[in-house]
């Protein structure tokens, strides 16, 4: 066979047009580049949205409440309808209702040794909401203990900033955790109830202290100071804070969030165009760069027309013809997209390096999706091939 | 393999062939694996077409023309290729060599097209065989048209075949290298058990005919 392959090779020429074959393949060469440069961003990306390493559990839950303006001040309460219409949005998984205590409490230490006394207000939100898993926390009617969950960031601005001005000690969690103190709940007339309360753990998802929902319940009920009233805050869990209908619902709907954990939208928009346009400008290379392909197959087999009708002539199957002529055009293909596989590695490998220092997360090799991609781009341009000789060797024979 | 006719008769030749009798045209006609068969005509009376409508080179034609129980016409070009592979070889009036190629590589690319029945050394046996060895290397364009016959003959033998079919092979050749011709065809054939279908204007006495037949 390897022979019959070198007559065939003195036979048909496939010199003819040299040039306009180097012109095609860097073409697609850089038709691959593109393309599978555009499935590398689109897969790093997605790793960045939603990897372990990059996911940041707080940017995957959003507290909503409307934006506060000269017009609106006092009217911030939810309505049904908009917290039913967040609801049925695509980007929302879930909505949990902020509850807000509607009656006047305090707290204050039991201990002289660190005397404290404080106003205070509360919120609840359904457990599945929390980012704190402890036992103690739930409470029913008539139990004396009220577990309480306080944010994370309190607990920073007393140990860094208000400890220092007043020449307190700083505190862990675990001592905080230890502190008990009384919850005194007023209802209308101003007569207090008493409770004993300790804080059971600490939220960075929710800035306000936490009380379970049943106390909260029973408490509105028994305490409030004035009737039914509307949420004005929502929780809300979402797959990807940075989708930008996200974003753009919460402006259609005069709602407001923490704008840093929403500020991925906007890289996420310039990733789609810039991955978009890779997309475009690949493909039509692509196709311009099989045309010319194309062009330059039908070139070889016209310029050995006499030759090819002879071979078949004397024997030569038209399998074994096309066999030769596909061995003939398609290695080079294989040889671009690997280059452009390596490229890709390459960069990805650098691009990797560049982003560790800055505390982002991408792969140090391609994904394995890249290859698929590869696998897919080389089955187009063999069935290309295939059915350009087929068509052409026919019109000779 | 048998090859049969039925009612041949080629389309561009057809007012001229039904005004007279032929022993093939517009006939029926089993020619049997093993026969070798002289086709004798004169010029303008369709030998080389016959040749090529054997071959299936042509098929402006009417009738039909099948190998054992096969018709022609409706085989697919790959089964066209096997059998020019392995069943039937073929000298063509016209020669058709590649003139790129030297004369060796114009054999050797029928003795490796197919799995190959001789190894390459039987190459210079006939070449020596038929007094050809010194063009071997030579382009096939610019050697002599005798010359150039002799090679067309030696690569029709480098293939299996259950048929060869020659058309006029000796026109360019001598007496003393028609006789070397025609021995190495000879032993070829025998070797295969294979028949022979060949066409020449004049009668002559080559190879013992099982029949000789008048176009």
């Amino acid at each position: 066979m390897q022979l019959f392959n070198k007559l065939l090779k003195k036979l048909i020429r496939t010199g003819r047009g040299r040039r306009s074959f180097l012109m095609a393949s860097i073409g697609l060469s850089i038709a691959m580049l593109l393309i599978l440069a555009a499935v590398q961003i689109q897969e790093n990306y997605h790793e960045l949205l939603y990897s372990k390493s990059n996911q940041d559990s707080v940017a995957n839950f959003l507290v909503l409440n409307k934006e506060l303006t000269d017009r609106n001040l006092g009217a911030t309460a939810l309505e049904r309808a908009e917290i039913t219409g967040l609801r049925n949005q695509s980007f929302v998984e879930s909505v949990g209702i902020l509850t807000a205590s509607r009656f006047k409490a305090s707290i204050q230490s039991r201990s002289d040794r660190f005397p404290f006394f404080t106003d205070i207000a509360f919120e609840s939100v359904p457990k599945e909401f929390l980012d704190v898993n402890s036992k103690e926390w739930k409470w029913e009617p008539g139990e004396f203990f009220v577990p309480i969950i306080a944010p994370n960031m309190f607990l920073d601005f007393y140990n860094f900033q208000f400890s220092f001005s007043q020449n307190l000690p700083q505190l862990t969690q675990e001592i905080v955790k230890m502190i008990g103190f009384t919850v005194n709940v007023y209802d209308a007339q101003g007569k207090a109830t008493s409770f004993t309360g300790r804080v059971v753990g600490f939220s960075d998802r929710i800035s306000s202290l936490l009380v379970p929902q049943e106390f909260m319940d029973w408490a509105n009920g028994q305490f409030a100071q004035s009737g039914e009233a509307k949420p004005s805050r929502v929780i809300v869990r979402t797959k990807d804070p940075g989708n930008p209908e996200l974003v753009q619902y919460l402006q259609q709907n005069g709602l407001t969030t923490d704008a840093d954990k929403t500020r991925f939208s906007r890289y996420r928009q310039v990733v789609t165009i810039v991955v978009r346009i890779a997309w475009i400008t690949g493909v039509v290379m692509f196709a311009f760069a099989m045309l010319v392909f194309t062009l330059f197959i039908q070139l070889t087999i016209a310029s050995s027309k006499d030759d090819i009708s002879l071979l078949i002539g004397l024997g030569t199957s038209p399998r074994q013809l096309q066999r030769f002529l596909m061995r003939q055009f398609f290695p080079a293909n294989i040889w671009i997209i690997c280059v452009a596989l390596l490229a890709i590695g390459v960069l990805q490998y650098l691009l990797h390096g560049w982003l560790v220092p800055q505390h982002v997360f991408i792969k140090p090799i391609p994904s394995p999706v890249l290859l698929v991609a590869a696998v897919l781009v080389l089955l187009v341009i063999w069935l290309v091939n295939l059915v350009t000789i087929k068509n052409y060797t026919r019109q000779v024979i | 393999m048998r090859i049969s006719f039925t009612n041949i008769i080629p389309l561009p030749l057809r007012d001229r062939l039904t005004q007279r009798s032929s022993d093939i045209w517009n006939t029926t006609l089993t020619l049997e694996q093993g026969e070798w068969v002289k086709i004798k005509a004169p010029s303008g009376t369709g030998k080389t077409t016959l040749i090529h409508i054997v071959y299936r080179l042509r098929q402006d034609y009417e009738g039909k023309i099948y190998f054992d129980d096969d018709a022609i016409d409706s085989m697919k070009d790959e089964s066209i290729a096997g059998i020019r592979q392995q069943k039937m070889a073929i000298v063509f009036q016209d020669l058709r060599l590649f003139p790129q190629l030297s004369c060796r590589e114009n054999i050797q690319l029928k003795r490796v097209m197919q799995d190959p029945v001789y190894a390459e050394p039987m190459i210079d046996t006939m070449a020596e065989a038929l007094g050809v060895s010194h063009i071997m290397e030579q382009k096939a364009g610019i050697c002599s048209y005798g010359e150039q016959q002799r090679v067309a003959i030696i690569r029709s033998l480098m293939q299996p075949f259950e048929w060869l079919v020659m058309d006029e092979p000796f026109s360019h050749l001598d007496q003393v290298n028609t006789a070397k011709a025609v021995q190495l065809i000879t032993t070829e054939c025998k070797k295969r058990n294979a028949g022979l279908l060949i066409t020449d204007l004049e009668e002559d006495n080559h190879f013992t005919y099982t029949r000789q037949l008048q176009l």
